[in-house]
């Protein structure tokens, strides 16, 4: 990257199922006045604002206008994002694109969601081709099951070990006081859950929260100046898959057309063009958008962190236990909480908290030097970022 | 005030019901046409990198090619192999119609006979206990003055051995 970029403050709200007692604007500056906090900052300070939510959810057109008071945009450089899963890490790439070109010096993302004001798998289903797709899509949900099963066909992985990821998310979240869904769940429990849509259940999908996280950006003269902890954005990678809503072709093997995920295209490039061989003692933690339980074990091939049919063998061992030897979403994940537009910005803040040490119940047991982080969405687009505690 | 308005939160509702008409375009528009007019499901293949799509697709999403003109297009299906299911248990408001839908549905991807070429439609069948990848399947066309080159002139895939 052309200059250096650091986040130097973070800021989330709590996360809830509902907030019928603040405006989409209100929550917003929650986020926004803890980031600020955090990096000892005032509005004056910030010279670019990005802000990221699906605008169909809250049904809001062009709501980065109504929310210039609160997002604190008056007289600054800033635009919006809207991409679906994504939002929430590409609002995050979007504010280090500002500040590596030199054009800003300290930037905030914002990314957002307030999930209770409107129906948000009747808003996602309106992504895909209304002609031949839509008719089938169930929001995101029809993909992550589809995959789901591909999945244990092709490894072998069983329900008990999807149910085995959602505990150890349980176990997770509730350490975490900003998730969600912090009741904890036995393997037992997960699998006795109600089906929503074959082979997933209500307790592996994510939930619908309402919540919002503000990161600030600094260049590498200004975060040091600012904060005492800067995390370094060391690399990051977005990867877009061609369309695939009608017959998710890059999800399957077809004959002689094997399977072929932004996931693992974005996992290649990335820990390529970072020399990392031996990705499992060289990142000590990885934040992952894990919309579904399944997902997480078929990411972790797909990245390259481990070998096909090996994902669901690492769950089993407990090696993606927070206290395990890779730890995996310890904040929870977005399987326990996910306001989308900041479920990916939210998977950053959290990384970055594991590198300064301050995260608290949910620390992870490894000196965590380096950090992988996720973003996922839109047609099964992927988002990944490599956070550094160290500027080497 | 009152206790009752210091706690009492108000909020604000809108019902959405706004028309859109959307242009399916000349490749998705001639292979619902012929849903419609033939009965047949049309694929279609880039003659860079031999990658297929059904619908057939102007261009190729992963070379960028030109992909084969109409005159080109091949016939698949209607047979297929079911690669990949799910079965929709729980209903939810289905923004086309702003109605809930009717569950339970079974949906699968199709690897269609003639190409190496996937296609997502309903199965016939809904337990999910029946239904398993490799499990060989049939699209069921509506009856012919019934068609209206939409996706659903198949009404579904049905199970053959």
């Amino acid at each position: 990257m052309a200059q250096r970029v650091a986040i130097v403050g973070i800021g989330q709200t709590c996360h809830t199922s509902r907030r019928p007692d603040v405006n989409d604007g209100e929550l917003i500056n929650e986020a926004v006045n803890n980031a600020l906090a955090d990096a000892q900052l005032k509005i004056k300070d910030i010279d670019t604002v990005i802000s990221g939510n699906m605008d169909f959810f809250e049904g809001h057109y062009l709501n980065d206008a109504m929310l210039a008071d609160y997002t604190g945009a008056r007289g600054k450089a800033g635009f919006k994002m809207n991409t679906g899963g994504t939002v929430g890490t590409l609002t995050f790439i979007s504010g280090c694109y500002c500040v590596s070109s030199g054009l800003s010096d300290v930037s905030i993302v914002i990314g957002w969601e307030k999930h209770d004001e409107g129906p948000t798998t009747s808003c996602i289903t309106t992504m895909a081709d209304p002609a031949v797709d839509r008719p089938f899509t169930v929001g995101a949900l029809l993909g992550m099951a589809l995959i789901s099963g591909n999945y244990m066909n092709r490894t072998g992985c069983r329900l008990e070990h999807a149910a085995m990821v959602r505990a150890q998310a349980s176990e997770n979240a509730s350490r975490n006081p900003n998730a969600h869904l912090r009741d904890r769940y036995s393997v037992k429990d997960v699998l006795n859950a109600r089906m929503v849509l074959f082979p997933l259940n209500l307790l592996m999908i994510c939930p619908t929260s309402v919540g919002a996280c503000a990161i600030v950006l600094a260049s590498e003269a200004k975060a040091k100046r600012i904060s005492k902890k800067p995390v370094w954005i060391k690399d990051h990678i977005t990867v877009h898959g061609e369309y695939n809503g009608n017959h998710y072709h890059n999800q399957f093997d077809l004959p002689g057309f094997p399977r072929t995920t932004t996931q693992m295209m974005a996992g290649k490039k990335l820990l390529q063009r970072n020399h990392i061989t031996e990705p499992l003692k060289e990142l000590q933690v990885f934040e992952m958008y894990d919309p579904c339980a399944f997902v997480q074990m078929s990411w972790l091939e797909d990245f390259g962190i481990c070998g096909e049919g090996e994902g669901w063998k690492m769950v089993e061992k407990g090696m993606t236990a927070r206290d395990g030897v890779f730890p995996v979403s310890p904040s929870g994940g977005v399987l326990c909480t996910n306001s989308i537009g900041d479920s990916g910005t939210v998977r950053v803040a959290e990384a970055a908290l594991q590198i300064r040490g301050d995260a608290g119940e949910h620390q992870v047991t490894r000196n965590v030097r380096q950090a992988l982080v996720s973003g996922f969405g839109g047609a099964f687009w992927t988002d990944l970022m490599l956070l550094s505690k160290s500027l080497d | 005030m009152s206790q009752k308005a210091d706690t009492e939160l108000i909020t604000h509702q809108m019902f959405l019901k706004i028309p859109y008409s959307w242009s399916t375009g000349a490749y998705i528009g001639a292979f619902l046409k012929e849903l419609r007019d033939s009965g047949k499901i049309y694929a279609n293949k880039c003659p860079n990198c031999n990658r297929f799509r059904c619908p057939p697709s102007p261009v190729c999403g992963i070379c960028h090619t030109k992909m084969q003109d109409r005159d080109k297009w091949m016939e698949v299906g209607p047979r297929g192999t079911v690669i990949g299911f799910s079965v929709v248990e729980q209903s939810f408001l289905v923004p086309t119609t702003g109605e809930m839908l009717e569950v339970p549905i079974g949906v699968g991807i199709i690897l269609l006979d003639g190409a190496p070429v996937s296609l997502q439609h309903r199965l016939q069948e809904t337990n999910s206990e029946k239904i398993k990848a490799g499990m060989r399947v049939e699209a069921v066309f509506k009856p012919r003055e019934q068609r209206q080159a939409n996706i659903f002139d198949i009404l579904y895939f049905k199970t053959i051995k």
